[in-house]
């Protein structure tokens, strides 16, 4: 059959013969030309053995253009729109268009936007089609109110919600756009707050949101019924699986009689007691809570009922989604495998697990019918998110200067899972690199092996006159015993090289080695002492400890950890013990044990409660033979090796302000010896500060610190000059005694902080007041007179912040 | 003794069940009262295997070893009734190390340079 | 985001003027796309192509375009836009001569993306359904023997998870979940290179578990069929060690299936 085609014009016969042939007859024909949106009619008929094909074409759109739009891009918008460039044009689509943008807007917030289309003629015989947008003000929530509402204000309320009203920082901010999704969730939020607090009977009346012209902005209004709070009245359960017995599940149950009702609780005490039946053997338990509620006396009756549930196996696990990721990497943090019973909490678990690793974006578990009844297979999609960051940070802090890091990490290297880090640090006072490695899965088993490679420089001119470089290494592997608990055992093996400045402008040496033309002689050409020692002089322990020392020594970590979440903690406690011992080859021989404990408490909404206890000793066990040769007598511990505090131990103090000190010099502010034991003890309260919205991300905090640094245990006398003697009391040049101060005196401050979540970064500020010191001693030196040494150092004010951008 | 989690594997035996099957049984009744097999053999599926491991696991890092392991072998004949009812216990498995050798298969190495720049290149069939 | 935008009060958001742009003809179009292949500026190539079917719908030229702007991304290994347009053009021109070359595109952009078996195998899937698809609709089209090569490793990708996955679960000791990941690959994947290790890892699975009887069948069908293959002599070492004879349990389904394939691999 032949088909005529007549009234094309841009459009091809060859186009239209295709659709006649395409179709079965011809009014599907021509259905599929008008839908095709070419044609704006179409005629077919029969004639003899001819199809004739009539067409009318739509006019042809030049240009689609939107002007007025200054809150998004031409593009994104243009890219919606389904009017296209040189497509024909249709009505009905540019009606659709304008309800489009419409929406758009409604969603970024402005919902009072005005958008109108309209059609330029061109002489060419095509038409332009324009979209004006008007975006007017900000439609953003005006007000959130609440009705009803006597167990908890309005106030404590809002701050619960996501979205937040308008103030004067909503420019800065995008949570307080109106979205009825996000009042939906905030309501949910609002229902789980009342119910973990006792108000079983809990309704949300209504959500009514109106928008109000003078506010320029919604008002959203809550109307509640709290009902009453209940208490619990009793707690029953009743087992009707015979091999789990009541009393397994008794010391399970976190709701206590008397107590609050709380909903959450009773969420827990379902999966404490079906992880207590998986553990014995019976996976298939499914555990129901029952209640009854008892208006006259406030309480409610709790029972827990256990059952047999479906008899259901794991055929399949399919991992998918895992472009990166290896898939072992996913199946190995499950404890269920194929062929394994099926059970729910087993799999939140593994969820919750496969979350924590940081590697994936989301992980979502979902399960599908098997290939029988008794079967089903489970999925597991996840979406690997990019686990490489490069990152450059700066920041300031009281005890290093300005500071600078530049880090190159990717935790999940070669989708195995693995961590890398290579770091650089640049500073006034200090620098450095660091490279470190991580397998998470030594061998197969869980252990977190590793190794790291250092080189650090610190100037510690400014606390105690010598400059320190420390270059090393360290293998290290991590052994989880139990959920919470897990012990580190670490080899490492480090060389300390530590040096005394001695220029005209750090002359910290000059009493033993002079300057020519600067240190002030005695006749016979040794440096006049004391004169050498005004401008600052490094205590003769100090110098005894020039040169460089190798440090072999093995250690481990014993931690436990309950705490919610370490970077933002409410509730659980920190400890962890470091036993470590140097010597084997080396030339250190020491023992050193040190500790820490921290607890945190929610004492009241938002107000975190931390108790720190802190505590460590060093013990020489041998030799600690000197790297310079000098002839020394007195204790065997290198001074490097001692502890030297400040205020990590007690807030308020410099550091290496706390503890023994060479009293020989007047210089002793800058002469710490360090400490061989320390304890020290914290109790704080964190809280947000009132009248302040909290998208500002501001903190208050209080703080008591308490500590003591003593036992110094490093050599007391050296042969400074090499003339074989130790001259102990005034000599021409520096005694070669130490004269230490060390007093068991506790230190204490008080202080308050504020912490500042800002957009650059966490930011810190600490003000703290020493209550009590080591006041010091008068001391009169020859050519000097009476001098207070030995004092404390302290430092009220301590800053630190970093951005990372 | 140290604190250890004991994990069940695979099939949960209910000596109950097991107990009702007899010779003779049809195959659609054992289905019944026990459920899917945990496999099946390779041969014919005329023999259906339910298998249960006890793992327990001391200290996290040690990993699981296998302290109880069972299978319940139920054999049928040709006309599909149960023949004989066989178990294996621990003492029955061999304990050899596995082929470490594997077959080699194809697809990119996903080697850290084309992660980074996310250009892969084309696809090197091994065969 | 807009916080930043609001901040700026100059900016008016344009205004329309009416303004005319020339019809640029679509030889020319064209022929700029094809002098951008041979300088191979594929990815100009491309976007030269897809302004044809852009500025000239329903034509000819959008049919040509099409399928050139689908090459062009291919070459330029952009596999998604390739992808985006073969199977646009297959929708548009389904029984166009280009087709079958379309599909072969659509197959091959998936195909390149096959990552090595430890990760989601989802490219193998799309690829093999696409070549099997090109196999099937156009039986006589030139890409059909180079697209049974690829479905052959397309499979053998497939099955070469699933060996992972059960070397995975027989490492970890979980006998029933490995068993069944391999005889997946025994009964699915027969043709593939991993058949030969699944039937000795199903031997060394069974012994572990004590089941001597089904170990020295999966040994026997391995003999049977790959006499030769270093997987036979690891499964008839593990036996002997057991001291039992690999033997074949003769009418089991399993040597049926295998009788059937042997004839006709030999014969190819």
């Amino acid at each position: 059959q032949e088909i005529v085609v007549q009234g094309n014009g841009r459009v091809d016969a060859e186009t239209v013969r295709s659709y006649v042939t395409g179709s079965g007859s011809l009014e599907e024909a021509r259905r599929n030309m008008i839908q095709s949106g070419m044609f704006s009619d179409v005629r077919l008929s029969r004639q003899g053995n001819r199809i004739v094909v009539n067409v009318r074409e739509a006019v042809t759109v030049n240009r689609v253009v939107v002007e007025g739009n200054r809150k998004l891009n031409k593009d994104a918008l243009e890219g919606d729109l389904q009017t296209k460039a040189r497509r024909p044009f249709n009505q009905a689509t540019v009606d659709a268009d304008v309800a489009r943008l419409k929406e758009i807007y409604a969603r970024i917030g402005r919902a009072a936007a005005k958008v109108s289309a309209r059609t330029v003629d061109l002489p060419n015989g095509r038409v332009d089609v324009v979209f004006t947008v008007d975006e007017g003000g900000k439609t953003g929530v005006a007000e959130i109110n609440f009705v009803g509402n006597e167990a908890f204000s309005s106030r404590r309320l809002r701050e619960l919600m996501n979205t937040t009203e308008m103030n004067f920082l909503s420019f800065l901010k995008t949570n307080d756009v109106y979205d009825p999704e996000k009042i939906a969730q905030d309501a949910e939020i609002i229902r789980r707050h009342y119910l973990k607090n006792g108000y079983a009977d809990f309704q949300l009346v209504s959500t009514d949101v109106r928008y109000d012209e003078a506010k320029e902005g919604y008002v959203i209004t809550f109307t509640v019924s709290e009902g009453q709070q209940y208490r619990v009245g009793s707690v029953g359960f009743d087992s009707r699986v015979e091999q789990v017995s009541p009393d397994i599940l008794k010391d399970e149950i976190e709701t206590q009689v008397g107590e609050v009702y709380n909903a959450e609780d009773v969420e827990k005490t379902l999966s404490n007691m079906t992880n207590a039946a998986v553990r014995r053997g019976q996976p298939f338990v499914i555990v129901r809570p029952t209640g009854a509620r008892n208006p006259a006396t406030h309480t409610v009756d709790i029972g827990f009922v256990v059952e047999e549930g479906p008899r259901v196996y794991i055929e399949r696990i399919n991992v998918r989604g895992n472009t990166r990721t290896r898939d072992y990497v996913v199946r190995r943090e499950l404890d269920i495998g194929e062929g394994d019973p099926f059970n729910k909490v087993l799999m939140d678990r593994a969820e919750r697990r496969l979350n924590g690793l940081g590697y994936f974006k989301k992980v979502r578990i979902t399960t599908e019918p098997g290939s029988s009844a008794d079967r089903v297979v489970v999925n597991i999609d996840v979406e690997d998110q990019p686990t490489g960051a490069f990152s450059i940070s700066g920041g300031y802090s009281t005890s290093d200067g300005a500071i600078g890091e530049v880090a190159v990490s990717e935790s999940n290297f070669l989708g195995r899972g693995q961590f890398v880090r290579l770091a650089g640090q640049i500073g006034q006072r200090s620098n450095g690199v660091d490279f470190s490695f991580t397998e998470p899965y030594f061998l197969g088993y869980r252990f977190a092996a590793g190794f790291d490679l250092f080189s650090k420089y610190s100037d510690q001119t400014q606390y105690s006159r010598y400059e320190n470089r420390t270059t090393g290494g360290q293998i290290r592997i991590g052994l989880p015993l139990t959920e919470e608990s897990g012990v580190t055992l670490r080899y490492s093996l480090y060389e300390q090289s530590l040096k005394i400045p001695n220029t005209t402008r750090r002359p910290f040496n000059d009493c033993s080695v002079p300057i020519p033309g600067y240190t002030t002689l005695n006749p016979n050409g040794t440096a006049a002492y004391p004169a050498c020692a005004y401008d600052g002089e490094a205590s003769i322990a100090v110098k005894e400890s020039q040169g460089s020392t190798l440090t072999s020594l093995a250690g481990l970590t014993l931690a436990y950890n309950t705490v919610n979440d370490l970077r933002n903690p409410r509730n659980g406690l920190y400890a962890e013990a470091k036993p470590e011992f140097a010597g084997l080859g080396g030339d250190s021989n020491f023992f050193r044990i040190s500790g820490e404990a921290r607890y945190y408490h929610e004492i009241y909404e938002d107000i975190v409660g931390l108790v720190k206890i802190q505590g460590g000793h060093i013990e020489a066990t041998g030799r600690n033979r000197s790297s310079n040769g000098l002839l020394t007598f007195g204790g065997d511990l290198r001074l490097v090796d001692h502890f030297f505090l400040g205020p990590t131990l007690v807030r308020g103090f410099a550091p290496s302000g706390i503890g023994p000190r060479d009293i020989s010099t007047p210089d002793s502010a800058q002469n710490a010896l360090g400490g061989t034991t320390y304890i020290g003890g914290t109790l704080e309260a964190q809280f947000p500060i009132p009248l302040i919205p909290r998208d500002l991300g501001l903190k208050g905090a209080v703080f008591a610190d308490a500590g003591t640094l003593f036992g110094y245990r490093g050599p007391r006398g050296f042969d400074v000059t090499r003339d074989g003697l130790i001259t102990c009391g005034v000599a021409t040049i520096q005694p070669e005694c130490v004269d230490v101060r060390d007093r068991m005196v506790i230190r204490s401050s008080v202080g308050a902080s504020i912490l500042w979540n800002s957009p650059l970064g966490p930011i810190r500020f600490d003000y703290a007041y020493a209550l009590s010191k080591d006041e010091g001693v008068i001391r009169t030196y020859p050519g000097v007179g009476p001098v207070r040494v030995g004092q404390d150092q302290t430092q009220a004010f301590r800053f630190s912040g970093g951005t990372r951008f | 003794c140290m604190v250890g989690e004991d994990l069940h594997h695979g099939y949960v035996l209910d000596e109950r069940a097991l107990a009702q099957v007899k010779p003779g049984m049809p195959a659609e009744q054992v289905l019944q009262i026990m459920g899917t097999p945990s496999t099946v053999s390779t041969v014919g599926n005329k023999s259906w295997y339910y298998i249960s491991q006890v793992k327990s696991r001391t200290l996290h890092f040690m990993g699981d070893t296998v302290t109880d392991q069972r299978v319940t072998a139920i054999y049928f004949n040709n006309g599909l009734r149960v023949e004989r009812v066989a178990l294996y216990g621990m003492q029955d498995g061999k304990v050899f190390d596995f082929i470490s050798r594997k077959t080699e298969a194809g697809g990119q190495e996903a080697n850290f340079v084309s992660q980074l720049f996310r250009g892969l290149g084309t696809f090197i069939p091994h065969s | 985001c807009d916080t930043l935008a609001s901040l700026n009060p100059f900016d008016q958001g344009e205004k329309y003027e009416m303004k005319i742009v020339p019809d640029v003809p679509a030889e020319k179009i064209y022929d700029d796309g094809l002098g951008r292949m041979k300088s191979s500026d594929h990815e100009g190539a491309a976007k030269k192509f897809a302004q044809l079917s852009k500025n000239y719908p329903y034509s000819e030229w959008a049919r040509r375009g099409l399928i050139m702007e689908a090459y062009a991304n291919y070459e330029a290994q952009k596999w998604e836009d390739a992808i985006t347009a073969s199977r646009s053009y297959l929708s548009k021109y389904p029984n166009t001569k280009d087709a079958a070359y379309a599909q072969y595109l659509l197959a091959m952009s998936n195909y390149n993306q096959i990552p090595d078996v430890t990760r989601d195998q989802e490219r193998s899937e799309k690829a093999l359904a696409a070549l099997q698809e090109l196999v099937q609709k156009y039986p006589d089209s030139e890409y059909v023997s180079d697209a049974r090569n690829r479905i052959q490793i397309a499979r053998d990708q497939l099955a070469g998870k699933e060996m992972e996955v059960g070397r995975y679960y027989l490492e970890k000791r979980n006998f029933p979940a490995a068993i069944n990941r391999f005889r997946e690959v025994v009964s699915k994947y027969q043709t593939t290179r991993h058949v030969e290790e699944a039937l000795e890892r199903l031997t060394e699975a069974y012994m572990a578990l004590g089941i001597t009887q089904e170990a020295q069948t999966a040994a026997a069908v391995l003999g049977h069929n790959f006499p030769d293959s270093p997987w036979y002599k690891d499964a008839y070492a593990l036996l002997q060690s057991g001291g039992l004879e690999p033997r074949e349990e003769s009418q089991s389904w399993i040597s049926r299936a295998f009788r059937g394939l042997r004839t006709a691999a030999l014969g190819q």
